[in-house]
């Protein structure tokens, strides 16, 4: 997990090459979790699996040198899904019961959806082969942080300032909104102050 | 790919002793490849050990600490009985924790039951690898050692709202959602601290963080801006009481309430690890404010050079714990000082006053770093 702890080292010194070996097993927990974040009856359950299936995709993006999205995968998807989870304790009665059985029609259409999905992915990865041997090989310090930041931030051709500033603009707007709403108005203010 | 800044001394001492030991054994088993698989494996094996010795290893300290710091604090003398100044006693009590029988109340869920401490221990042990505890002492020396820390702080909240609802419990369900809700919002503003003195020191990994604050004892990040680094100290040190769920703002396990909040059912080995994960986060969270503000493994030295020279013949290392446990003390004073705001005072605190200041403080930071 610790990208200095000689991981990158390893494919020349394991028979098979470090990486494929964590990669191999990091892919088996994700799968199992995600089978189970399905199979699960019961929505606490899922959704502790799919965190661990969210924490083995951060993994994998580790094995690829993409930290920083990592990183964010981690802590979006941690922290988001310990919200739902504390909504999903506020929100629903019968929790301990197997809560929710999905009816045959949507069944079919999952099934239908994936088979179609693992069609497409299948057609588009065959035809090259060279991904298979291929190193995966980017420019020293091409994701660090530093660099993230400069991308991010810059306003020449290869910048994303107005993008960045666009969504910041959106975030601004969501926290406005929650204020708004959760904000007392001063009728109910001055109601309160009657009844003390 | 992140190049690691630090020397290795004991990585290359077991590198370099692998090759000698393999030489006795018969040919067949001499390659180089397999010596640095092996070198690899007893390397990996010496960190997970190191990890787990500072953790395990000081949590009765800390424990025997905290009875003797309450008891004196309360005017009475605390264990006294078994060793000298009962010093065995927590060993003891360890003992007897981990010999009690192990079982989930009835329509608990057990698998969330058993699986909620061993969540709860997880980011306190991932930060403890990422804290340099000298010059060349680190385990994980990654670049991205803020965003890490920020990141791993999502399980201890997720285990405590598990182990809380797992339980069958009414007082184990609202102590959960209390620290559920609790450590949530102090988060943010503990991230935001962390982010200060990442903007403060240009760079996210622990280690750079603290050789930025080499020379005397006013390059500390706490005094080197003035009033500003303090005011961070503060506020970090707020925020990590709330997030550890210490008293003053242990509403989550308040006894007097919730009769042990999210732990009620809990006992044996899994409450004894949830106990764990509480003073590992204790010496993460102090190790973090010696960092981020005191210089870390630095030493105090205060600019005449015949006593520097004297500081810097201490090692980091008893640099680094003689502040963490200063810290720690003062962890502990705070806890049985001040009495517990009631819920909806602790979140007002932290959304109304907290959070605006934490921003104050960041702009502030900001103009401070382009003027100066």
């Amino acid at each position: 997990m610790f990208p200095n702890l000689a991981l990158p080292d390893l494919p020349f010194t394991f028979p098979l090459g470090g990486i494929d070996i964590a990669f191999y097993a990091v892919a088996i927990v994700m799968l199992v979790t995600a089978v189970f974040t399905v199979v699960a009856k019961n929505i606490l359950q899922s959704a502790v699996f799919l965190i661990f299936s969210f924490v083995a995709t951060a993994i994998l993006y580790m094995l690829l040198h993409a930290e920083f999205i990592a990183l964010a995968q981690v802590m979006t998807y941690v922290g988001g899904v310990v919200i739902l989870v504390v909504f999903t304790i506020l929100l629903t009665t019968h929790l301990g019961e197997d809560a929710f059985a999905t009816k045959i029609p949507r069944i079919f259409a999952a099934f239908a959806l994936s088979i179609g999905f693992v069609f497409v992915m299948v057609k588009c990865i065959l035809p090259t082969p060279e991904l298979a041997s291929g190193i995966v090989n980017a420019p020293a310090n091409y994701s660090s942080l530093q660099n993230f930041a400069v991308r991010l931030l810059g306003y020449d051709q290869n910048g994303f300032i107005i993008p960045f500033e666009a969504v910041s603009v959106l975030l601004l707007m969501t926290l406005i909104c929650a204020i708004t709403v959760a904000r007392r108005s001063k009728d109910e203010v001055e109601k309160e102050k009657e009844v003390k | 790919m992140f190049v690691p800044s630090v020397t290795n001394p004991i990585g290359d001492f077991v590198r370099d002793m692998v090759p000698r030991i393999t030489e006795f054994l018969p040919a067949s088993f001499q390659s180089d490849t397999l010596n640095s698989v092996v070198a690899f494996l007893v390397n990996a094996l010496i960190c997970i050990i190191a990890v787990c010795a500072v953790n395990i290893g000081s949590a009765p300290i800390l424990i025997y600490m905290e009875r003797k710091v309450c008891a004196h604090v309360q005017c009475r003398l605390g264990p006294m009985r078994l060793g000298w100044h009962g010093t065995l006693q927590t060993i003891a009590d360890v003992i007897k924790m981990l010999f009690k029988e192990v079982y989930a109340p009835s329509g608990a869920d057990k698998l969330m039951f058993y699986l909620a401490p061993l969540i709860v221990l997880i980011a306190p042990f991932i930060v403890c690898a990422l804290i340099p505890f000298s010059r060349s002492l680190v385990v994980a020396d990654v670049s991205m050692g803020i965003p890490l820390i920020i990141a791993v702080n999502g399980f201890g909240v997720l285990g405590i709202l598990l182990g809380g609802w797992s339980s069958n419990n009414k007082y184990s369900l609202l102590g959960a959602l209390r620290s559920g809700a609790q450590m949530i919002s102090y988060e943010i503003s503990f991230a935001m601290i962390l982010l200060f003195v990442v903007m403060i020191s240009g760079s996210t990994n622990l280690m750079s963080i603290t050789l930025g604050q080499e020379g005397t004892i006013f390059d500390w990040w706490i005094f080197k801006i003035p009033v500003l680094g303090f005011i961070a100290f503060i506020l970090f040190f707020i925020s990590s009481t709330a997030e550890m769920n210490r008293a003053p703002f242990d509403i989550a396990e308040a006894e007097q309430e919730l009769t042990g909040g999210y732990h009620t059912e809990y006992n044996g080995t899994p409450f004894a690890m949830f106990y764990l994960a509480e003073y590992i986060a204790l010496i993460t969270n102090s190790a973090l404010a010696t960092t981020c503000f005191l210089g870390g493994f630095l030493p105090p030295c205060i600019g005449i050079e015949f006593v520097d020279n004297y500081l810097n013949m201490v090692p980091g290392v008893i640099w680094f714990f003689a502040k963490v446990y200063f810290m720690i003390w003062c962890y502990m004073m705070v806890r049985w000082t001040f009495v517990r705001p009631r819920v909806d005072q602790l979140m007002d605190f932290e959304w109304k006053f907290l959070l605006p200041v934490n921003l104050v403080l960041l702009t502030a930071g900001a103009i401070y770093m382009v003027i100066v």
